[in-house]
Parts: C-alpha cells; structure tokens; sequence
C-alpha cells in the first residue's frame, strides 16, 4: 500500500519549470532512491513532499495527508535531512540531538545515536569544530531523532568517508528492517544499488525511469551506466 | 520538557557562550555606575527639574538597553539562524515559529528586566534617590520591554539576513531614542511632536519613565502610556506570527 503517493507534481521557480508533472508512489517499508543530474529537481521533490515547499499543482499525499497543509502530527512522523542546514556553531551534537528529541513523544536516547553515528568521542565538541563529515552525520541523526514512520535523506552520505559511509548504510538496513519507508536522494549510484528496493531517475522535470536497481540495469553494464545512458539521452 | 522549554533552555546557553551579545548589556550598566560613582551626578540639578543627572538618566539608559535588545539582538539572532539555515532545520520538526519566538523572547525579555533592575538598583546604592514611584517604574519598564521585543519581533520575521536586521534594528531604534528624548530633550518638543512620539514605544515609555522618577503625571497619562506599550506589544506578535519566514 502506497504511503506516499504525487501524482501530476508541478513546480516552477518563476519562468524556470523544475518539475513538469511527476507522478510516482512509495510503499510503506520501500526504500525509494531518487536519482538524476544537478538541477533536476530532485530536491524540489522531496522538499515538497515534506511540506517545506508549496507545489504549483498536481497532488501529494502523506500517509493520506497533505503536506502543504499539514494537519498536527505530520512533522511527527517525518524526519528530514537537507541540504545545506548548518546548525548554531556553539552548539554541541548532545545539546543538538538532545533539543531535537525534545520535539517528540519518543525520542531514541541521545547517547544511543551518538554511538551509532560515531559521534561520541565528538559529543561534546561545538559545531564549529566538527569536520564536515562528523557535521553530515549529526545531520542524518537529527533526522532519526524522533523514530519517524518516513525519513527523507538528500545526500545522505556525501563527504563522508567509506567507513561512515557503510555505518549509515547499516543503520537504514535496521530501519528498513523495523518498516521505517525512506526516500533517499543520492548521486551515488553504489548507494542506490545498495540500499534502494527502487529508484526513479529524474532528468529536466520528470521521470525518465522507474524500477528496482537490478531492473534498471539490465542490458547496461550496471546502473551506473543505465543511469547515464538514460540522462544522457533525454538530455540530447 | 515542552518545545519551548526546551529551545528556550538552549537560547540561554548559547547565549552565554556569545560574548560579544552581552556588550550591549554591559555598556549601559558600566555607565550607570559611572554616572552614580560622580558626586556631582548625584546632586539635584536645575537642568533636569530637580533631579541628579544619574536620576535622570536611569531611564535613558534603561530604554537605551531595552531598544537595544529587542530591535538589534534579537532580529540579528534570528536574522542569524536563518541565514544558517537553522530555522529551516527547525521547520522539519514538530516545534512551531510560535515555540522559537516564545523561547527567544522569553529570554530577551528576562534580559531587559535584569538590566533594568541593575540599572536602577546601582544609582541607590551610592546614595542617589530612586523613583518617586517605583510600582510605575516596574510598570513602565515591563510595558516598554513588551513593546520593544514586538517590535523587534515584526523585524524579525520579516527581515531576511541578519546584516540587514541589525542595520534596520539600529535605524529604528535610532527614531525610538528621538522620541524618547535621546537626541533632543523631549521638555522642547512641540506639541504635536509630544503627541505624536507618545504614539510610539520610545515616546511612551520616556514618558511613563518620567513621570514614575518625578511622580508627575495622572492615572490617565499612565494608563494611556501603558495601553500604547502593549498596543504595540499585541500587533506586533501577531503580525510577527503570520508573516514569520523560516528561510
């Protein structure tokens, strides 16, 4: 059963159209990647999705909820991770993570995703000082902070090393494992391939594939090169 | 913990580790003690009705640390936050903009009234005379500090980067301390200047201020100080909620 499902997603920043009608769904428990080249609009979709941006038509439901006018309870079940969201540079990842889990009913315990994420020798550094992938991995903690039913990652793992990287990839098996649906955005095709049941590839405003890794590699060397044969083409 | 309690426990904590936000505390109240450690600042003088030059300008001051509070730190935080792109943060979970602007005016309000009771505590502590009427003054400074942290509010959530917020939250301050008296003496005001700066917050509350050191000024002026104060205190919160933006 489809737990979020768009259907004819339009948005425009003024005369430039970013999404020209998307139409997907994913299931409660998937792990949806969504893939495709800068300026594809594929942080426009989840920021959508997410309530944080108003679409300019089309439809979007969230566990039957409309995120552009979210009733009390949808931040609840969403966890987000952006781009680009600094936090104050005084703060400390326990004083972060321990904010952050104030928020909601069950929080998981802040020394439990310090440990996970690698963050407990750096717990009580400022935000300042941390490198830019222990910054990335507070970030993806923050976002998990609250057990939520969905979790939203935009580019989960960049600028972390291959170490952190398998770490955060283990957790969202145990998360996928406890039927948390996660929308993944990522420009790493190894990361799709590892951790998406799915992924729709979107080129200039649409979908130009839709299915498992394995499926869309097929015929191509892998998905890397599905992938680019696919941007390469509707870009042309 | 509430959300509020929360955000509003970690305002104060970064706060703390801030330095350079608690200069416009510190200034003020380094210039009340100054003022009230001259023996001459302490005498009554015929230039101010009677009143020493450190009861007349408790306050001055005062106002000055509140206007600067609520129209210069508090956009400048918030200002800040959004420019990191903390706010946004924040909008992905359940806490509100209602939650954050408690949390932080909670804390620039206790800020303002702290310096104010310092402020005015200092001068007594040399010997100088405190207000005629120090209910009023409670009254005045707490009624001043609503309408200067709305102020600052509406400047805000409307203002998009901190840079901007402190230019905007100085100039605006600037037009306060005129109508407070801080640039030319109120006494010399015409009176449509009088009637018109009694409108703003800054009129206002000098006004209110005034009238509690020398004990001037009839129930109906005080209740009519007052009411413009939190006139100002309601409109601009709840113009400061609907125009709120996170990014």
């Amino acid at each position: 059963m489809a737990l979020i499902d768009v259907s004819g997603l339009t948005k425009s920043y003024g005369t430039h159209h970013v999404l020209t009608g998307l139409d997907f769904a994913v299931d409660e428990g998937e792990i949806l990647g969504i893939l495709g080249p800068n300026g594809a609009g594929k942080t426009t979709t989840v920021e959508c999705i997410g309530g944080l941006r108003t679409r300019d038509g089309g439809t979007i439901t969230v566990d039957g909820m409309d995120p552009a006018a979210p009733p009390p309870g949808f931040r609840a079940q969403i966890g987000m991770q952006l781009q680009q969201c600094r936090l104050p540079a005084k703060i400390t990842p326990h004083e972060a993570l321990d904010l952050f889990g104030s928020f909601y009913a069950d929080p998981v315990p802040t020394d439990e995703l310090l440990q996970r994420f690698g963050l407990a020798e750096h717990a009580n550094k400022r935000f300042e000082k941390l490198s830019g992938g222990q910054q990335q991995r507070l970030s993806v903690a923050l976002a998990l902070v609250g057990r939520p039913r969905i979790a939203i990652l935009d580019e989960l793992t960049t600028g972390l090393d291959p170490s952190a990287r398998r770490d955060i990839w283990g957790y969202l098996d145990g998360l996928r494992a406890s039927g948390v649906t996660i929308v993944l955005v990522t420009h790493s095709m190894e990361e799709a391939d590892y951790l998406c049941d799915r992924v729709i590839i979107i080129d200039a405003g649409r979908i130009v594939a839709d299915g498992s890794p394995a499926v869309l590699a097929e015929g191509h060397r892998s998905l890397e090169a599905a992938y680019l044969d696919l941007t390469t083409r509707t870009s042309a | 913990m509430s959300a509020t309690a929360a955000l509003f426990r970690n305002e104060v904590r970064m706060f703390a580790r801030t330095p350079a936000a608690v200069v416009w505390l510190v200034l003020p109240l380094l210039a009340a003690v100054i003022i009230a450690a001259i023996p001459a600042a302490r005498r009554p003088s015929e230039v101010f009705g009677g009143l020493s030059v450190s009861q007349a300008y408790t306050p001055t001051l005062t106002l000055f640390t509140i206007s600067m509070v609520g129209l210069v730190l508090l956009p400048q935080l918030l200002g800040d936050y959004r420019e990191l792109g903390f706010l946004r943060r924040l909008r992905t979970t359940p806490a509100s903009a209602a939650d954050l602007l408690k949390a932080c005016l909670t804390l620039m309000g206790a800020l303002c009234l702290v310096a104010a009771l310092v402020i005015t505590v200092v001068p007594l502590l040399f010997g100088v005379p405190g207000a005629v009427s120090p209910l009023r003054y409670a009254v005045a400074v707490i009624a001043s500090t609503a309408a200067f942290l709305a102020l600052g509010t509406v400047l805000s959530a409307v203002i998009p980067n901190p840079k901007a917020a402190s230019g905007v939250g100085t100039a605006v301050a600037a037009t306060q301390w005129f109508a407070a008296g801080m640039w030319y003496p109120r006494a010399l005001f015409p009176e449509w200047l009088t009637t018109l700066t009694n409108l703003m917050p800054g009129g206002a509350a000098a006004q209110l201020m005034g009238d509690a050191m020398t004990g001037a000024g009839s129930a109906t002026e005080l209740g009519t100080g007052v009411l413009v104060c939190l006139v100002w205190a309601v409109v601009g919160v709840v113009v400061a909620l609907r125009t709120f933006r996170w990014e």
